[in-house]
């Protein structure tokens, strides 16, 4: 069998084995339609309100800081496969990149974005 | 055969989701749809053998600027229930400007069709490659932009946190009103 036929048949079989456990859960299961099922569980109790509230600044603050993080993450990624081959001066330009970054998580520290009050 | 079959698949998820994210009502869907077409656009990248591109559309863009997306929604007071389109000429005057740029951009598309094939080489870009020329410091490497983007980065995060964070004096006024 050929890798295309391989490709073809694994990817049918998987959609096939998806759709006979969806559908066998529908035939098989025991149904009930009442008017509490579709409500919000919070402990037994009835809910109050709604579930939206406006969430505080502190989270998207350390959204960002992890964005932040995050991009400094994807540029040291290609450094990282040649290390050793780059030796100690690719080691010193990195540590020049990370230690300017980390100036703005002392920033951040400084200006108590990190505290959780 | 087994490749083309993966990207018709890749490309109708794309589109699907791209049109439900633009036209759902909730706006926690429409983020979640559009994390739906960053990943397909990932798996698009790892089909060119871009794995640097595919690493970078899944950890930012998947990963970090949709968590930004999430947050800043959180950070709204009303879920955009009602949210309704009153304006009805504005939306058939986007519609206009929107298939005006699809005609553009595929003109262009087709106009310059034999030279975008010779970009797309289809060849691997190793990233052992990419990083020798980011981290070298001869001709057509890259060491001085490497670091200059993280005084950008610097940048970018202490702008954040002088927007998002007011002054010592106002922050219990604004905890208040947060609660």
């Amino acid at each position: 069998m050929d890798n295309t036929s391989l490709f073809v048949v694994v990817l049918l079989t998987g959609l096939a084995l998806v759709i006979l456990g969806l559908t066998a859960a529908i035939l098989l299961s025991p149904k009930s339609i009442n008017f509490q099922k579709g409500e919000t569980y919070e402990c037994g109790l009835p809910t109050r309100g709604t579930s939206w509230m406006q969430f505080r600044v502190g989270y998207y603050l350390y959204a960002i800081l992890f964005l932040m993080f995050d991009v400094e993450t994807i540029f040291l990624f290609p450094w990282a496969t040649v290390v050793r081959q780059l030796g100690t001066s690719g080691f010193i330009s990195v540590l020049i990149f990370v230690v300017i970054l980390g100036l703005g998580l002392a920033y951040a520290w400084r200006k108590g974005v990190l505290k959780w009050t | 055969m087994a490749e083309q079959i993966i990207f018709y698949i890749l490309a109708l998820v794309i589109a699907v989701f791209s049109i439900m994210a633009v036209t759902s009502k909730k706006v926690i869907r429409s983020a979640t749809y559009l994390l739906f077409v960053l990943l397909a656009t990932a798996g698009l990248f790892l089909m060119l053998n871009y794995y640097y591109l595919f690493a970078v559309q899944v950890t930012v863009y998947a990963g970090g600027v949709m968590i930004l997306f999430i947050m800043a929604i959180f950070l709204t007071h009303k879920p955009g229930d009602e949210f309704k389109t009153k304006m009805n000429w504005k939306v058939k005057s986007s519609a206009i400007l929107s298939v005006l740029g699809l005609l553009l951009s595929g003109y262009i598309v087709v106009a310059n069709v034999t030279r975008i094939i010779n970009y797309v080489s289809g060849k691997e870009m190793k990233m052992q490659e990419l990083g020798v020329t980011m981290m070298g410091t001869e001709k057509y490497q890259f060491l001085l932009p490497f670091e200059a983007m993280s005084v950008l980065l610097l940048a970018c995060i202490i702008g954040a946190i002088m927007i998002a964070r007011k002054e010592k004096n106002n922050v219990e006024s604004n905890n208040d009103l947060d609660k």
